[in-house]
């Protein structure tokens, strides 16, 4: 199987490990490798029994050779109901149910780009790949990290291509770490000093709090600097049957729905109705 | 020995009992990818309208206990680009497929039903007379015996083929309208549809969906749905397509032993894209196991 065609897989979990208050770094291993693009997801469950009913869509976080042909995935998570409780309850040995890997991840395509990479609380699970990449092409980036307090930023050995200053800015509401602030402020306020020519030839990637990304959103907008905004929704299926996880986008004159799980869950940020 | 696990629907010869439910395969092809679709005795593919159609705002789903919400409303791709694009590429898959059809008038449900019958590779038309989530999405028709005695006439007159007719649970007398299908000429019922249900949040003070309401569906509604099929099955002699709640193979055989002919598997495609082929091989394995070598020795064969 091409290891970036999406299959459903019985994997077994690895690992199942808390960190700090609210996050969990899930490791599973599936019967073949698996490759992803930056920003794609996939749909886990592994709980027993029919409640809740519906996998739990997580960004994929990292994905490799496992051995004797095998695969591992990797993922970042916060608990926020029922169904990622439950998760965290799961310990190595426990199967897992994973279809993957869905949607359209992020663009990362155009040469002479310069990104910066924006992560709202547990976004940066989704923007973390992209900096990976981005570093393995020594393309030109930097990455602001940003959550209401210290325990709530990812762990400094979990960014890709290192925490170096100039490149990782990291900040918290009431102050704990980093600078103080929100992260949508800190951003909007970089953004205001760039040159025309800069800001035509940035591309912003991110994913956090709908409120964050619309602000954001607009303030590229307004400056001609390009952004890809990765967005969560509650979804049932995660491959596009249910039609379930839609949002209003804009197509010409006019708006339609369209699936998170298919369209997206990357979209260019120009064309999300807010 | 391999079980003989072939169904008929009237006319209509099935490889075997198990369907996909419409509104929860999207159209055919998005399975493709995890097994080879010509497996499944039909798919019956998302409710088609005269023309494309938008659906709800979301929010569109939401979990409850052991099942889900949807007011999905009937977002779709319309009769003519499933005629262009679709079905053209579920014949070249090898595909048994039916089309669940819906209108807003009685003369949109004949149109769609028209534009439909000369698709030679069609199995069926299965007319939705029960989408609660939409106020012309059939409810009009499905609730009462006479509504559905006109739209199944109609519709009847405007196809030639097989006519299968989707019940909604939300009536008070399920087998008087299953009755007034089979009266009215339609060559199977299938059943149940959603179930009208609603959640809302205590904190926020607001409903969970932006359409207030929405359809149950899941495990958490098999019951309701096992005893309607079982009321229908000893009222009218057409077959019945049983539907409601079903994930695993017990659960479709359940349905066939109080007497459906086929099954349609739904929600649980959600949770898992394998599930309809699992249930086909469940069947055939517990046909094999209790060394039966046709599914007619099974089905209807509740004891008393």
């Amino acid at each position: 199987m091409s290891p970036s065609r999406m299959r459903f897989a019985a994997g077994r979990i690895v690992r199942n490990e808390g960190h700090g208050e609210i996050f969990y770094r899930l490791e599973a291993s599936l019967p073949e490798p698996v490759e992803f693009d930056p920003g794609q997801f996939a749909m886990v469950s592994g709980w027993p029994g029919n409640d809740p009913l519906l996998p739990r869509p997580l960004a994929i976080f990292r994905a490799g050779q496992g051995t004797k042909g095998k695969g591992t995935v990797e993922f970042v998570y916060k608990v926020v109901g029922r169904g990622t409780a439950l998760l965290s309850g799961l310990h190595p040995g426990d199967p897992l149910s994973l279809t993957l890997p869905l949607g359209r991840g992020f663009d990362l395509g155009k040469d002479g780009r310069r990104y910066w990479l924006v992560g709202g609380g547990v976004g940066f699970a989704t923007v973390f790949p992209a900096a990976a990449m981005l570093a393995r092409r020594r393309a030109e980036y930097e990455m602001f990290l940003g959550s209401r307090t210290r325990d709530q930023l990812p762990p400094k050995e979990w960014t890709p291509g290192g925490s170096a200053a100039g490149r990782v800015h990291r900040c918290t509401e009431d102050g704990t770490a980093g600078s103080f602030g929100r992260v949508t402020d800190i951003v909007k306020e970089r953004m205001a000093v760039l040159t025309e020519a800069e800001a035509s030839r940035l591309t912003i990637l991110a994913c956090g709090p709908r409120e964050m990304l619309k602000e954001i959103a607009r303030a590229a907008a307004s400056l001609g600097a390009g952004m890809q905004a990765a967005l969560e929704n509650h979804m049932a299926c995660g491959f596009g049957v249910c039609w379930g996880c839609v949002v209003a986008l804009r197509e010409g004159e006019k708006t339609g729905y369209r699936r998170v799980c298919r369209e997206g869950p990357v979209f260019d940020a120009r064309e999300v109705v807010w | 020995m391999t079980p003989d696990l072939a169904v008929s629907l009237g006319s209509l010869r099935l490889k075997n009992p198990v369907m996909s439910a419409s509104g929860t395969f999207g159209y055919g092809l998005e399975f493709a990818p995890f097994y080879d679709i010509s497996r499944l005795g039909a798919i019956v593919v998302k409710g088609l309208s005269l023309a494309p159609a938008q659906g709800n705002p979301p929010g569109r789903i939401v979990e409850t206990a052991s099942g889900m919400l949807n007011a999905i409303g009937l977002q779709n791709i319309g009769v003519e680009r499933f005629l262009a694009d679709v079905a053209p590429r579920l014949s070249d898959a090898g595909a048994t497929f039916a089309a669940n059809i819906y209108g807003r008038t009685i003369e949109e449900y004949e149109a769609v039903a028209e534009r439909l019958s000369g698709l030679a590779s069609l199995a069926a038309i299965e007319v939705n007379a029960s989408c609660p989530n939409v106020k012309e999405g059939g409810m009009a028709f499905g609730a009462t015996p006479e509504g559905i005695s006109l739209l199944t006439g109609r519709v009847r007159r405007a196809t030639g083929k097989p006519l299968w007719v989707k019940l909604s649970p939300n009536v008070a007398d399920i087998a008087s309208i299953a009755a007034a299908a089979e009266d009215s000429g339609a060559d199977a019922v299938s059943l149940i549809n959603t179930i009208v249900g609603m959640a809302v949040d205590h904190r926020t003070r607001r409903a969970r969906l932006a359409n207030v309401t929405g359809g149950l569906s899941g495990p958490a509604i098999k019951p309701v749905a096992l005893r309607m099929v079982w009321e229908v099955c000893r009222r009218v002699k057409i077959p019945v397509i049983g539907i409601g709640g079903i994930q695993t193979a017990s659960d479709a055989l359940e349905f066939l032993l109080v007497g459906a002919q086929a099954v349609q598997v739904g929600t649980a495609n959600f949770r898992n894209p394998m599930a309809c082929v699992e249930i086909l091989e469940g069947i055939e394995a517990f046909l094999r196991e209790e060394r039966l070598h046709d599914i007619g020795d099974y089905r209807g064969k509740l004891l008393p």
